[in-house]
């Protein structure tokens, strides 16, 4: 009798063994431990890593969706924009003295639609997500730069600055928005169909419509989680500055598909996983860091992943030509 | 008495265990019309593209004049002198015509540029020599098809080709092109040019052709003077073979309900009026050739096309078309023609191949469960006697007969009211075609409504209790069980007289 | 054996319809918009046509014009380079270190080739990794983009360049005849790629790979080097455009060419070239080139008050949506005549 192993442990959070890409981070970022033991220990105390990662949770909560989109072969560079137009939005609010609750739901309203409209160029007009996000990446920092008239907007109230300053006991509350966004991906990623979805839409979207399932209501979906996800990004970016402005979350989208890809999520779309998105977000935030504190040269942070970017797709991609 | 100018010998070419072409030999004569027949997988297509250089055969040697030509590639079978008329696949729609002809083989000046005056004078004088006026400037995704294939045409005569390889090519052509193309032929053969020709149709085989050769199931059967045979003759040539599946009588089955009523159904330039119904425990089996509309007639069923009009109605209830969510929920179950890019994600494991379908449905219910997946995937692997090494391996390692189960399995889990079936046993192997059959007989008997699609006549013919003919997107006849002969399958299938179209 | 029913076959021609005539070939509704753009802008203030002013729009455009060349061959062939911008700033910094006197100080024309031979490295590079790595080019530019925007910092190493010398300014501000030499460069550029385009062997192979890869290397056409060439190209392009712009700037800082690659890919976009490949034009490029650089002028000129200005990007990017609309709805009205 053949045993039906757990489908997908591919994709759940949780899976079986680390697959051969995240064992390679993990051997990095162990190295990189072991150079920061040897130079200097403290970076790796808890004191250091808490203060240092204010930021990270951002650029995380960011690749969750990202991970999604590019399972089914898609990409969504609109990201840092969207980041950018949902600051603004929130910073107007408050300007105009509304209630900090309207400035939230606005700002969060604002990243949906925004992440709604990629959705229907990519699924329903079926534009390649590329362009459609290439366009909107210009497109939406543009609006912010224009509403904003470029001015920042600063000088929030205590009481929304404590969502990244605030903490829930010793976790800071970005990282519990985080903890919980990637719980509720990563059980919707595994206990429901929805992940063996996004793979087999990344592999074949012909064969997933042939079979049933609603490709252009998923990507749909998709991409305005993106946007929500990065609305979201956006206020934490505001609560920590306290400042909103047009020009913030430049780049994001680029560290954002560069750890994805490094965690090991093919580009082509059907294979990836949210624990190595994670693993690729650690490296490279530790690098970053790292290079900071020691040398205060986190430029080299810049070379040593585009390098890790193209040397990790190179190895895939030389492998499967072998197997082709 | 001419002699033969082109020797092919033993040409043999295995997909995936399945033989496309086994041992086939063939001399061509200079000059003379070579018609090419046989039906749906005879091994036509793979025969001129092992002659043209677009695929390489397994074996086998192709010589001119004496000396032997390197297979699998285009350059040398064009430096040969073999030219293939252009097909979809192989012209460039963005470029115009004298691009097409001329890419790879530029005529150029000084320097190295372009001699555009040169190719659009050569471009126009062939275009002249074929009577087509056309703007040479337009790019071909602008032309109409029949002039897309006199640019083919043309640029197969550019190659100073001693032998022209046409693939069907009054397929989808009126009346008057059809005759413009005939008059071009004749010119070509009167200049001392062989012309290798693929036809379903028999009256303009008997009207151009020199010689007729008749392939089947990949192997030569025959070839001779087309004054040596008649019509019946080559039907006959054409089908007959052993019966891989026993014969049992067809039922009659009128007191069981209809599942599937299909009324008017129609898509402009495809299909036109399709009406039929399917009944529980039934078997339908839709012949016709490739190109008849078939397998588009079962896409707009499923919901993956729209048709125009028309009504598809399962158990009473009316199907909103264009909708393959409702399509699956009323009980329609497809499994497409082709299960590399349609039926399957090959790189997903087997037992995600199994439940693509039927997870999320409300059989399942929203939530993963891998006791109930594994019951289901468990039971389908032995029901259907799929042979694999475990559930989790990739299904591209499943040999094709495999996976074709799989691709049929996975609707079986949603428990369906009527199946079809669109070239179920393509590149199977004869062991799991064996157990393809007894599947769905065994359905057909517990009560499922089957429709069959099949180029694969004997097939066709064993399992159907009646058999629909499709010809040129209408259908052409019907045929019960008892009645029904390869013969006349064929007969209502081919195309009319060119004249009466 | 059937073609899968999902497979668009090629089209019938389509019945006359002006409305879609017009926009069947987008470098007649680009040239349209721009001057319709011109002449409204014109006659709401007549100083917008003076020729001086028409001169600075000119130059403000001719980086994204030359670069517009190069970028235009590799979208043709069906990929994609965004790391134009990060590559322009590594020049830029690379140019100025190696002629200011306060560096390297090398003669003018040294450091001019030298540049020049670093952004073809650059470029080729890009090609290797895409046509023999086959990896796909978002990635490889994308990579690249990263590795330069560090690489920059480093070599700049927190000392701005502010003494270009005259020889060098001269290519930003210099004249001949009354016209600026970016001017000249871009005219040559541009002819020289329209020639390549249309009058010489390489330039249909490109067109044909991009139609119909598979077809195209049945046909025994040389794709890989075809797209190391365009790579290449556009990296030496990319090195040209640096050298013409860059001194008009006062000082060359990390900041120099940011976001430079999403004006480029607009203009190639929005000028027509198909991001699937085959179809496309240089001067489709050129007049996008052109629209997107009256654009910022536009704003002032209609004297929409300072706030103006800052809508520039999001006009950019609405202009490649419109862009893909006009495509879809073209597609579509063909596949409606087809039945």
């Amino acid at each position: 009798m053949i045993q039906a192993r757990q489908p997908n442990r591919l994709l759940s959070m949780r899976g079986a063994l680390p697959s051969m890409q995240e064992l390679v981070l993990i051997v990095l970022l162990l190295g990189l431990c072991g150079m920061a033991y040897h130079l200097s220990p403290d970076f790796l105390g808890p004191r250091a890593q808490i203060m240092l990662s204010t930021h990270v949770w951002e650029l995380a909560l960011l690749a969750l969706p990202m991970t999604l989109i590019i399972l089914t072969g898609g990409i969504d560079l609109s990201i840092g924009s969207t980041m950018a137009l949902s600051a603004v939005v929130f910073g107007l609010c408050f300007k105009a003295h509304l209630p900090i609750g309207a400035g939230i739901s606005l700002a969060l309203l604002v990243g949906a639609v925004a992440g709604a409209l990629n959705g229907i160029f990519v699924a329903y007009v079926k534009v390649h997500p590329l362009i459609v996000t290439l366009a909107t990446l210009a497109a939406y920092r543009g609006v912010a730069e224009g509403i904003s008239l470029g001015q920042p907007v600063s000088g929030f109230p205590d009481a929304f600055t404590q969502l990244s300053l605030g903490t829930v006991g010793p976790v800071p509350i970005p990282a519990v928005i985080f903890a919980v966004a990637i719980v509720i991906i990563g059980l919707v990623m595994a206990r429901t169909p929805v992940g063996l979805w996004l793979s087999a839409i990344g592999y074949n979207e012909t064969a997933a419509e042939f079979s049933g399932i609603a490709v252009r209501r998923i990507k749909l979906l998709l991409y305005t989680a993106s946007g929500l996800m990065a609305s979201m990004a956006g206020l934490l970016f505001v609560a920590r500055r306290n400042t909103a402005k047009a020009d913030i979350g430049t780049g994001m989208e680029l560290a954002v598909i560069t750890a994805v890809v490094l965690g090991g999520s093919s580009i082509f779309g059907g294979r990836g996983r949210l624990f190595g998105t994670m693993l690729g977000i650690l490296l490279i935030h530790e690098m970053r860091e790292f290079l900071s504190w020691q040398w205060n040269r986190d430029e080299i942070t810049l070379v040593v992943i585009g390098v890790l970017l193209i040397l990790s797709v190179l190895m895939d991609s030389l492998l499967s030509a072998k197997k082709r | 008495m001419t002699i033969p100018f082109l020797h092919i010998t033993g040409l043999t070419k295995t997909y995936g265990g399945v033989h496309a072409l086994s041992g086939v030999d063939l001399d061509i004569m200079p000059g003379g019309i070579h018609a090419l027949m046989g039906e749906n997988g005879a091994g036509k297509s793979t025969f001129i593209k092992c002659l043209a250089g677009v695929v390489k055969p397994d074996q086998g040697e192709i010589r001119i004049d004496g000396s032997s030509i390197v297979t699998g590639d285009i350059r040398a079978s064009e430096a040969a002198g073999i030219v293939a008329m252009h097909q979809e696949s192989t012209a460039f729609a963005h470029l115009d015509a004298v691009d097409n002809i001329f890419v790879g083989r530029e005529l150029k000046r000084t320097l190295g540029f372009l001699d555009r005056a040169g190719m659009e004078r050569e471009t126009r004088e062939l275009m002249d020599r074929l009577g087509e006026t056309f703007d040479i400037k337009r790019p071909l995704q602008e032309l109409s098809l029949a002039q897309r294939q006199m640019v083919g045409m043309a640029r197969a005569l550019s190659h100073k080709s001693r032998l022209l390889i046409m693939d069907e090519p009054t397929a989808s052509l009126s009346a008057r092109e059809t005759e413009a193309l005939f008059r071009v032929m004749r010119q070509l053969q009167s200049e001392g040019v062989a012309i290798l020709y693929i036809s379903h149709r028999l009256e303009e085989v008997f009207e151009l052709a020199d010689r007729v050769t008749v392939l089947r199931d990949g192997r030569h059967i025959k070839t001779c003077d087309i004054g040596d045979v008649d019509r019946e003759g080559l039907i006959r040539l054409m089908v007959g073979r052993d019966m891989l599946v026993e014969d049992r009588p067809g039922r009659e089955a009128s007191d069981t309900p209809v599942v599937l009523d299909v009324d008017g159904l129609t898509l402009a330039g495809v299909f036109r009026d399709i009406s039929f119904q399917v009944r529980a425990g039934e078997i339908v089996g839709l012949s016709g050739l490739v190109g008849a509309g078939r397998s588009e007639l079962a896409n707009a069923i499923f919901g993956i096309d729209r048709a125009d009009s028309g009504t598809v109605t399962v158990d009473g209830k009316t199907l909103p078309p264009g909708s393959v969510q409702r399509a699956i929920d009323r009980g329609v179950a497809l499994v497409p023609e082709d299960r590399q890019h349609q039926g399957l994600v090959l790189p997903l494991p087997v037992s995600s191949n199994l439940l693509l379908s039927v997870l999320g449905s409300p059989k399942l219910g929203p939530l993963r469960s891998a006791r109930k997946e594994g019951g289901i995937v468990d039971e389908l692997i032995r029901d259907l006697a799929v042979k694999t090494a475990s559930a989790s391996v990739p299904a591209n390692t499943l040999s094709g007969g495999n996976q074709q189960k799989l691709a049929i399995g996975k609707w079986l889990a949603m428990g369906p009211r009527i199946l079809i079936l669109d070239e179920p046993t393509r590149g199977v192997d004869v062991g799991a075609k064996a157990e393809v059959y007894r599947v769905i007989r065994r359905l057909a008997a517990e009560g499922m409504a089957t429709l069959i699609i099949s180029s694969d006549l004997p097939e066709v013919l064993a399992l159907s209790d009646r058999i629909l003919v499709m010809r040129q997107g209408e259908i052409a006849g019907e045929l019960s069980h008892g009645e029904a002969t390869e013969e006349k399958i064929l007969a209502l299938a081919l195309p009319l007289e060119v004249a009466a179209i | 054996m059937t073609t899968a029913t999902k497979t668009q076959p090629m089209t019938k021609p389509l019945a006359a319809s002006n409305f879609v005539a017009l926009f069947r070939r987008r470098e007649y509704g680009v040239l349209a918009l721009l001057l319709i753009t011109l002449f409204s802008v014109g006659a709401v203030n007549p100083a917008f046509l003076a020729a001086g002013n028409l001169r600075d729009i000119l130059v403000a455009a001719t980086p994204a014009i030359i670069v517009g060349c190069g970028l235009t061959f590799v979208v043709l062939m069906g990929e994609i380079d965004i790391s134009m911008g990060a590559s322009m700033g590594v020049l830029a910094t690379v140019m100025g270190q190696l002629t200011s006197p306060a560096h390297a100080h090398l003669p003018v024309a040294e450091g001019i080739a030298l540049t020049l031979a670093l952004g073809s490295l650059i470029g080729l590079t890009n090609g290797l990794l895409v046509a023999y790595g086959r990896m796909p080019s978002i990635i490889v530019t994308l990579g690249m983009m990263t590795i330069l925007q560090g690489v920059n910092v480093i070599l700049m190493n927190g000392h701005w360049i502010t003494d270009m010398p005259p020889g060098l300014r001269w290519f930003g501000l210099g004249r001949v005849i009354g016209i600026p030499v970016s001017l000249w460069i871009a005219a040559l550029v541009v002819i020289a790629s329209i020639i390549l385009a249309r009058d010489t062997p390489l330039g249909r192979r490109i067109y044909a790979s991009g139609s119909n890869p598979s077809a195209a290397a049945l046909t025994g056409l040389p794709v890989r080097s075809l797209k190391l060439f365009v790579f290449t190209l556009t990296g030496l392009l990319t090195a040209v455009a640096t050298v013409v712009s860059v001194p008009l700037l006062s000082v060359i800082e990390p900041g120099v060419g940011s976001g430079f690659e999403l004006l480029a890919v607009t203009c190639v976009v929005v000028g027509g070239t198909s991001i699937s490949g085959g179809k496309g034009t240089i001067a489709g490029t050129l007049l996008a080139a052109l629209l997107l650089s009256v654009v910022r002028p536009t704003l002032v000129f209609l004297k929409l008050g300072p706030s103006a200005s800052y809508w520039e990007r999001a006009i950019q990017g609405a202009f490649i949506l419109a862009a893909v609309l006009l495509d879809h709805v073209a597609r579509s009205h063909r596949r409606k005549a087809d039945a």
